[in-house]
């Protein structure tokens, strides 16, 4: 019985015409093709980007250097190198991301007591050289203080699901 | 035992003066010899006596060397028990129920009227040293609620001018 | 199986054996039940003040503590039932009230017995919402930090001072929520144990200072290691990231160490990484150090050496590996040579053909607290040898009598019988007790003995010594670098003899038995075989004119005992060559040759403890730059000198080889009779001033002396010139004058200090200081002059 309907349906081309109605439905649909890099897609809060290392508003970076990202990064990716500061408090003295290791899984965000390491809504970097994948603590500050005002928001927006 | 203590090698008859030393004595001789250190409690409380109602830590460290213990367990016994005072008090320590008896029947007004009196907070010493304050827990006489305790006598069922004249007849 | 002595007990349903009168937890560890516990610890007494152990036992109206009950015949104990997690819930609920939430900063985590035991038993949110305490930091010294508001009041620090250090300098002071540990008054913790209270916390109160958030427990690899600083070879884990040595701790070893470390085996790793490491091969060409390769280097030490051939020597320190000093010995005499010693902070070596091959310490080190009457003579034990100084406490307080002839008065956290004297007078004072145990012996020990009129302390000393089973005599480091230590070796062969007692050695260094039996030394040659012509002693050795001297491991300014004249001869010598994991002005003056070698933990190497047993350690980390293991350095020396046998591919070959040398050779302590013509260190002059030159604990060798926070502590600072207030008054001057010492013809300047427990006529300047690299380390006669400023 099957093969019998088969036979029909391939000998009177259903199928090509059945495929052929939803490239007509599209031809004239309006189109969501967005037109990279003049257009951008939207992003939701939770994107999870290049990395950036968080201050307090008096200017206190928040990272305290509990190493909890190291220790639950997948891919090795983070790099501390703690001591005490001269006032005694706690300190990274180095904190380097490999971005040709990470995968943006966004555990280390996850994982920081204090929400000193995030993820930002940048997506657009490259590298020129060797070396420049490895992002060291002046460039993550650098990028948290840039993007200070949309990680916040982002955070705040997503405060309830936290 | 080791102790890191100068006066431990000093002669034992020079660390207090003869009367106190009877005193200590007297207690010393209640224990075993291997046990004297039982004595330190009433030696703390006798040598806080005899001087001017607290204890140095140089008179602690003289306790410990007279009983042969390390100057940090005499430390621990005189800082548990609120009766050794640490800090100087005042010629007259007036000692103040706060507990549940004596604040039912009013003893945040004595309390204020204290304060306001003397123009010392709890653990504070008037600038001439004559009275210092303490807040004590209960002290058996809720029959006399509010009270409070000044030298060994008791004084209770307090009211502000009873204290003005209590303090007054203070020498 | 049943034994009757025991008693069975069963634990959540499984029955378990127990000796009568151990405590419940004791049971439960032993069969691998666990029960949370803070303040139990089994070297410590019961405390039961964490209340964390409650569990249930049948017919018990309450939960009880394990830790604090003792097992009874058919008890029956549930550590699951529904009683025992309420109650241990309800432990930990109070336990956390005010316990501050700063896992993320602390030290202590990932490694803390408060969270591991929070997250097993403890409830998932806090009710509390009240204000926690907050305590005020104390500051106690430079090994151990404090963060006192995360104290729970085990009072694991406070037993552990009055039980294992027999210093009680932590205490808990006030009451209630207002108990504080601490020291109560500002001041530091001295014991040379005290570090052993950071493994103990069980929370993060009490952290390593030096160490203090350098890393994570998770990001350490734990590797087994040997302690390389006394003789007991204390077993260490070394922890270490990314090939850097964060820490030491010590590895439990029952019949050693026990749980504990002292604080220079704990912190000496610190000194591991100084800007003065030496990296590279450096050879003097005219005048001028250049950095050169590994090969031109060691041709120029193989040429030397050729040529040089008998008339080469070399000195090697008492830290260095068997391995090291068997290839050491190995290499010289295959070039006829036998000038090679490890002694080098000796001065008498006329007890050279009488001394033991194999010396140990005389007894295991399990079996020192078993000893009944211990005679130490010339030893400082508890900062000498900590661990040995612990098991000596434990058998003074099981009753044992301990009686100390030392030149000094070392304070002692037992009770001991001591004689202290003018360093001059210890061999009269030894005499006397051998001649009231009626002891015979010739030459100028008879003398003495003749001499001596023992007083009624000699006899008892004697007597004790006679009478009990479990006697010993302890010969420890400053006996051993005495002027007259043949004498007291001769003395204490004839007192052992008439008291029947065990004899012992306490040397300086983690080989200090390893260097003879592996032939390190100029009158033997491996495992005590005779040699033709012996070789010249450590202090002879720089002054006999050979061609090639070679250092290994050795400060010449520090390890030389003799100071300036040797340090001459040194620079004299045509060829020195160093092998050193450190450069100094001293060695960059004098040497010729300078090769990088690794240190500790960065060498595979074997040490030979003084339980007479053989420890190997690996080779934990990749040394700085071109440094390399020493037995590697001297193998490729052997090679390039065409010698036979050196085709060793690891240090383990270089071990079995040696262990086959040494074969079935025992340990053993008897001494040979000798007979002595006169004393070194005598004077006709009364008056005459005796210089006494103690090793601080901190100067031992050079790692010790590199690491920073050693020589912040206390024992530490022994840098003055000590003296009694009647000399001092003799030279008028007061504390903190300037006095200088002639000492060899040598001159130096030091500040006095006071100290009312030094002998008359005799000053305290510590061997291994600074100041002291060209007045040297030796006991002997000096003069002094004050200084007018």
């Amino acid at each position: 019985m099957n093969n019998i309907k088969h036979y029909f349906n391939s000998l009177l081309l259903i199928e090509l015409l059945k495929g052929l109605r939803v490239t007509g439905r599209y031809l004239f649909a309006r189109k969501f093709t967005v037109q990279y890099p003049e257009e951008k897609a939207p992003l939701s809060p939770r994107f999870r980007g290049l990395h950036a290392l968080r201050r307090y508003p008096n200017g206190e970076e928040r990272c305290i250097a509990c190493k909890l990202c190291e220790a639950v990064c997948p891919a090795l990716a983070i790099t501390i190198d703690a001591e005490p500061r001269d006032d005694g408090s706690r300190r990274t003295t180095r904190y380097e991301i490999d971005l040709f290791k990470c995968i943006f899984c966004g555990f280390c965000e996850e994982s920081c007591p204090v929400d000193s390491i995030v993820e930002t809504r940048v997506y657009e970097y490259h590298f020129e050289q060797r070396g420049e994948n490895i992002m060291n603590k002046e460039q993550l500050l650098a990028m948290g203080d840039k993007y200070e005002k949309q990680i916040a928001a982002d955070r705040q927006a997503q405060a309830a699901y936290r | 035992m080791s102790m890191t203590n100068s006066l431990q090698n000093q002669d034992k008859n020079t660390l207090f003066s003869d009367d106190v030393k009877q005193q200590i004595d007297q207690w010393v001789a209640k224990y075993p010899d291997e046990w004297k250190q039982s004595a330190v409690m009433a030696a703390l409380m006798i040598v806080q006596e005899s001087g001017n109602g607290s204890l140095t830590t140089e008179q602690m460290d003289r306790v410990a060397a007279y009983l042969d213990m390390p100057p940090i367990a005499v430390y621990e016994v005189a800082s548990f028990y609120s009766m050794y005072e640490l800090k100087p008090v005042g010629k007259h320590k007036i000692c103040v129920c706060t507990n549940v008896s004596c604040m039912i029947n009013g003893s945040d007004r004595i309390v204020s009227h204290l304060n306001e009196k003397l123009g010392i907070d709890f653990g504070e010493i008037t600038d001439d040293g004559r009275y210092s304050l303490k807040e004590v827990e209960c002290l058996g006489a809720c029959g006399g609620a509010p009270m409070m305790q000044i030298a060994d006598k008791y004084y209770e069922n307090l009211t502000p001018e009873l204290i003005d004249s209590i303090l007054e007849g203070l020498d | 199986m049943t034994d009757d002595s025991l008693v069975t007990i069963e634990v959540d349903g499984q029955p378990l054996q127990a000796r009568p009168g151990s405590m419940l937890i004791e049971a439960t560890d032993a069969a691998g039940i666990s029960v949370p516990r803070f303040c139990y610890h089994k070297k410590l007494s019961v405390a039961a003040n964490c209340r964390m152990c409650l569990v249930e036992v049948e017919k018990a109206p309450k939960p009880l503590p394990a830790c604090a009950t003792p097992v009874n015949e058919g008890m029956k104990v549930f550590t699951k039932s529904p009683l025992a997690l309420a109650a241990q819930k309800g432990t930990m609920e109070f336990l956390l009230i005010n316990h501050p939430l700063d896992c993320p900063i602390c030290d202590q985590g990932g490694e803390c017995e408060l969270q591991d035991v929070a997250v097993a038993y403890g409830g998932d949110v806090s009710r509390y919402s009240e204000g926690k305490r907050v305590v005020k930091d104390k500051d106690i010294g430079p090994l151990v930090a404090t963060e006192l508001t995360r104290c729970i009041h085990c009072t694991r620090c406070v037993r552990f001072g009055a039980e294992v250090a027999g210093v009680r300098e932590l205490g808990a002071t006030g009451r209630g929520e207002h108990m504080q540990i601490g020291t109560f008054i500002e001041r530091s913790v001295d014991s040379e144990l005290s570090a052993n209270i950071i493994d103990l916390c069980p929370v993060g109160a009490l952290t390593s200072k030096p160490f203090r958030y350098q890393a994570r427990a998770w990001e350490l690899q734990e590797q087994a290691s040997i302690a390389t600083h006394d003789c007991v070879g204390s077993n260490t884990y070394a922890h270490i990231r990314r090939n850097e040595l964060m820490r030491v701790v010590p590895r439990d070893n029952e019949s050693l160490n026990e749980s504990w470390i002292s604080d220079r085996d704990r912190f000496s790793y610190l000194g591991l990484n100084g800007e003065d490491r030496l990296t590279v091969p450096m050879l003097k060409k005219q005048g001028r150090w250049e950095e050169v390769s590994w090969q031109e280097a060691l041709q120029a030490v193989a040429t030397a050496l050729q040529s040089s051939a008998e008339q080469s020597g070399a000195l090697v320190s008492a830290s260095s590996t068997l391995e090291e000093m068997f290839l050491l010995q190995k290499l010289l005499r295959g070039l006829g040579s036998s000038h090679i010693d490890y002694r080098l902070q000796q001065i008498d070596f006329r007890a050279d053909s009488v001394m033991p091959v194999f010396p140990w310490l005389g007894v295991s080190v399990e079996a020192l607290e078993k000893q009944q009457s211990v005679l130490l003579i010339g030893s400082n034990i508890r900062k000498d040898q900590p661990i040995l100084g612990h098991r000596l406490r434990k058998a003074a307080l099981a009753g044992a009598q301990v009686t100390f002839i030392n030149a000094a008065h070392y304070e002692h956290t037992f009770d001991a019988t001591h004689i202290v004297t003018h360093a001059a007078r210890m061999v009269a004072e030894l005499a006397a007790v051998a001649a009231a145990a009626g002891a015979r012996s010739s030459g100028v020990a008879a003398e003495l003995i003749a001499a001596a009129r023992p007083a009624d302390a000699h006899q008892q000393i004697a007597d004790s010594l006679k009478q009990q089973d479990e006697s010993l005599l302890l010969l420890g480091m400053q006996a051993m670098h005495h002027p007259d230590f043949a004498v007291l070796l001769e003395l204490t062969r004839a007192l052992s003899e008439a008291t029947g007692s065990k004899t012992g050695f306490l040397p300086l260094g983690a080989n200090g038995f390893g260097g003879t039996l592996a032939g390190a030394v100029p009158m033997h040659g491996v495992a005590g075989t005779s040699i033709e012509t012996p070789g010249k002693n450590a202090a002879e050795l720089p002054l006999a004119d050979l061609k090639t001297v070679i250092l290994m491991g050795v400060e010449p300014q520090y390890d030389l005992p003799a100071g300036e004249s040797m340090l001459q001869a040194l620079a004299s010598v045509p060829t020195l060559i160093a092998l050193s994991a450190w450069r100094n002005e001293h060695l960059e003056a004098m040497a010729d040759i300078l090769l990088p070698v690794s240190v500790a933990a960065e060498t595979a190497g074997s040490y030979l403890n003084a339980a007479a047993e053989c420890q190997s350690a690996q080779g934990l980390l990749a040394p700085p730059g071109e440094a390399r293991p020493g037995w590697k350095v001297l193998r490729v020396l052997g090679n390039l000198l065409d010698q036979e046998g050196f085709e060793y591919n690891s240090a383990a070959d270089v071990l079995s080889e040696w262990q086959a040398a040494v074969a079935d050779l025992p340990a053993d302590n008897r001494i040979k009779a000798n007979t002595l013509d006169a004393l070194n260190l005598q004077s006709d002059d009364e008056q005459a001033v005796v210089r006494l030159a103690e090793l601080p604990i901190y100067s031992v060798d050079a790692l010790v002396r590199r690491a920073g926070p050693l020589q912040q502590t206390r024992d530490a600072d022994q840098k003055q010139l000590r003296m009694n207030t009647d000399l001092a008054r003799h030279y008028d001057v007061q504390a903190g004058d300037l006095l200088r010492i002639t000492q060899n013809n040598v001159q130096a300047e030091f500040s006095v200090c006071i100290d009312d427990t030094t002998t008359d006529h005799c000053v305290r300047l510590s061997a291994a200081i600074p100041g002291t690299e060209q007045i040297g380390g030796m006991t002997g006669w000096i003069s002094l002059q004050k200084v007018d400023a």
